[in-house]
């Protein structure tokens, strides 16, 4: 078609008016910008169906532009469309941004609850654990306080290893007012397996026994233990006995004299 | 109409790229009255249409980037707006096309508002246009008020498809001459 056949085709007119089909508008969309002339007709066609519309134009109500540029002053101006699609879209969303917010924070709450929890556990669990110790420590501090009073208040006999075993010492305090023996048998040898030493008061020339002495029991090196109580004695002595002991000393081991008062 | 009173189309279209409100409230005192035209012929209920025609101004405003002058006049680009938002507001509220622009020749000529007289003359349209054959405003006004397809035209009118093309092509010369 060259300019002429295409300006009197109709095919124009068809365009401006909007009613082309897809396949006649994107070919007079390639004529308007080949050909300056068949622009020019267009701009024509177009004004006169846009003189069309003025002679029919109706006067439209005077509240429209007031409401028309409330709407675009609005801030958010968005496009509401009249089956008011965006607006349920916004609502939507900040629904969704809600829920969203919400559960998130019920989670955070949750999170912060349970690890709270866990940090009164926690304490709970130190809290009896030290009171534990304190008592502990307090058992030992009284036991040491008991040993101090002993150390300060008995008749300290140093008892000397013999020639068969020179390092079997031992302290003896002997409590004057009550007769009370007390044995430290830190320094005593653990006694060889299958034996057991065994405490003696000499009173009167002979051998009293004063209870067995427990050196090692489970690992643990005990200290000061009671024997049993006497009135008087010239000297005391450990032997070492079968397992349970014997009624008379069979192996004299450390043996310390009483000194006078 | 041409915009000769302030702006010039070039300036007016340039103003509005710049989204001036001004310029905006001027587009809307030269042209709210003409694509109001085209919503009233469609429309029955008055609050509707001005909903449509608010609804429309905001849609040129919003999407005015999209405009392209070198594919047409601004006029031409509205009321293709205003067009397709009134069919798609009547079609989602259920309406038929063919409820107000009748696709018979002679009603279309013989437009009434119910009381007998013609809307045109009572919308007080310019008597020039007395020179558009009833046949030929028919055609324009399935076209261009009522978005009828050229087959849909065709169909309704008994005109073959050619026919419409070169029906379309008469009438809008006859527009050219007559309006200025």
């Amino acid at each position: 078609m060259n300019v002429q056949e295409i300006i009197s085709s109709g095919l124009l007119e068809l365009y401006a008016a909007d009613i082309a089909t897809d396949a006649e508008r994107q070919q007079v969309e390639i004529w308007r910008q080949q050909y300056p002339e068949v622009a020019a007709e267009l701009s024509a066609i177009e004004l006169g169906l846009e003189n069309y519309a003025t002679a029919n134009a109706v006067p439209p109500a005077a509240n429209v532009k007031d409401k028309l540029f409330a709407q675009i002053n609005t801030a958010a101006a968005p496009v509401v469309n009249i089956n008011t699609q965006p607006a349920k879209v916004v609502a939507f969303n900040g629904w969704k941004w809600a829920a969203a917010a919400s559960i998130a924070l019920l989670i955070g709450s949750a999170f912060f609850n349970y690890s709270l929890y866990n940090k009164v556990e926690n304490a709970t669990a130190k809290l009896t654990e030290a009171e534990q110790q304190l008592n502990v420590a307090k058992l030992e501090a009284d036991a040491m306080k008991n040993d101090i009073e002993v150390v300060k208040q008995g008749l300290q006999v140093s008892l000397k290893g013999q020639p068969q075993m020179p390092d079997a010492k031992a302290k003896i305090y002997w409590m004057t007012g009550n007769g009370d023996v007390m044995v430290d048998a830190s320094n005593l040898p653990d006694a060889p397996a299958g034996k057991q030493y065994q405490f003696w008061a000499i009173v009167d020339g002979v051998p009293v026994e004063g209870g067995l002495i427990i050196t090692n029991d489970k690992g643990k090196k005990f200290r000061m233990q009671k024997m049993k109580s006497f009135g008087r004695a010239e000297a005391f002595a450990i032997s070492l006995e079968k397992e349970g002991g014997n009624p008379t000393p069979t192996e004299v081991v450390s043996v310390g004299a009483v000194t006078k008062i | 109409m041409a915009v000769t009173e302030k702006y010039t189309e070039e300036e007016l279209v340039l103003q509005l790229q710049n989204r001036s409100q001004q310029a905006f409230s001027y587009l809307y005192d030269n042209y709210a009255g003409a694509l109001n035209g085209v919503i009233v012929r469609l429309v029955d209920d008055a609050a509707l249409a001005e909903d449509v025609l608010q609804e429309a101004f905001l849609k040129i405003w919003n999407n005015f980037s999209s405009y392209d002058a070198s594919k047409g006049r601004l006029f031409t680009w509205m009321v293709n707006i205003t067009r397709n938002l009134t069919i798609d507001t009547l079609r989602s509220k259920g309406y038929k096309k063919q409820q107000k622009i009748s696709a018979d020749e002679n009603s279309v000529s013989n437009y009434t508002d119910g009381t007998g007289k013609d809307k045109f003359d009572a919308l007080g349209i310019k008597n020039q246009l007395v020179n558009l054959k009833p046949e030929q405003r028919s055609i324009i006004d399935m076209a261009y008020f009522g978005g009828f397809t050229q087959e849909e035209i065709s169909k309704q009118t008994g005109v073959p498809l050619g026919t419409v093309k070169t029906r379309m092509r008469t009438a809008i010369l006859e527009l050219r001459k007559l309006i200025t």
